[in-house]
C-alpha cells in the first residue's frame, strides 16, 4: 500500500479540525433551538466521519494522479468524483433509513470542508497556496 | 383526485432532484482538467510538486463544492420535500 503524502495528511489533519470545530457550533445551534437529541449527535457523527474519509480519499486521489500522465491523471479524478460521490449518497441513504440518525445533522456536516478550505484561501498569506496576498508576497 | 395531486408532487420532486443532479457533471470535468494541467505543470517543473499538489488539493475541494451543494438539494428534494408537500396539500385540503 502506497504511503500518504506528508502533504495530504497535514491538509486532512486541518480540515478534521475544522469539521470537529464546526460540528461542535452546529451542536450548539441545535441545543439553542431545544432541538437537540442523541439522533443529531449521531448524525453528525456519520456527517462528520463521511466528510473527512472523502477529502482524505480525494487527496490520495490527487497524490496518485500527479505521478501518472495527463490522460490518466483526468480519468482517475473522474472516477475518484463519481465514487466518493456514491459514498456520499449512501451515507445520505443510511442517514434517512435509520431513526438513530437526524438526516438535517447528517447533511450539513458533509459541506464543512469546503467550508474550512474557503477560509483558508482567505486567510493563508503563504505565496504557494494562492490566498488574497499572494501576488504581493510571491513576488 | 388525491392521488393525482400527490402522484405530481412526488413526480415533480423526483424531477427536481435530477435535475439538480445535473451541476454534478460539471466539478468532475471540471477537476480532470485542473489536475491534467497540474500533471503537465509538475512535469515541466518538478520541484514544484509540493506546492502544486497543495494548491491543486484545495482546488479540488473547492470545485467539489457545487457537484455536493446539488447532492444536498436532490437528497432533501428525495427524501424530505415530498412529505412535506403532502402534509401541506392535506392540511390544505382539511382545511
Amino acid at each position: 500500500m502506497k504511503k500518504i503524502d506528508a502533504v495530504v495528511a497535514r491538509e486532512t489533519l486541518y480540515v478534521t479540525a475544522w469539521v470537529l470545530v464546526f460540528s461542535v457550533i452546529m451542536e450548539a445551534v441545535f441545543l439553542l433551538l431545544g432541538k437537540w437529541d442523541f439522533t443529531v449527535l449521531f448524525g453528525n457523527l456519520l456527517g462528520a466521519v463521511g466528510a473527512v474519509i472523502n477529502f482524505l480519499l480525494l487527496g490520495i486521489t490527487v497524490q496518485n494522479a500527479v505521478s501518472k500522465d495527463e490522460k490518466d491523471a483526468k480519468n482517475l479524478v473522474k472516477l475518484s468524483y463519481t465514487l466518493r460521490n456514491f459514498m456520499y449518497v449512501a451515507i445520505c441513504v443510511v442517514g434517512f433509513a435509520f431513526e438513530c440518525f437526524n438526516i438535517i445533522a447528517v447533511l450539513v456536516p458533509l459541506l464543512f470542508p469546503s467550508v474550512a478550505v474557503k477560509l483558508r484561501m482567505i486567510w493563508y498569506k503563504d505565496p504557494d497556496m494562492g490566498g488574497e496576498n499572494a501576488n504581493e508576497k510571491g513576488t | 383526485m388525491l392521488e393525482l395531486a400527490i402522484g405530481i408532487i412526488l413526480g415533480a420532486c423526483a424531477l427536481g432532484a435530477g435535475m439538480a443532479m445535473i451541476a454534478g457533471i460539471g466539478p468532475g470535468i471540471g477537476e480532470g482538467n485542473a489536475v491534467a494541467k497540474a500533471c503537465e505543470a509538475i512535469g515541466r517543473q518538478p520541484e514544484s510538486k509540493g506546492s502544486v499538489t497543495t494548491t491543486m488539493l484545495m482546488g479540488c475541494a473547492i470545485a467539489e463544492t457545487t457537484g455536493l451543494y446539488a447532492l444536498v438539494i436532490a437528497i432533501l428534494l428525495i427524501f424530505l420535500a415530498p412529505g412535506r408537500f403532502v402534509d401541506i396539500l392535506m392540511n390544505t385540503i382539511g382545511g
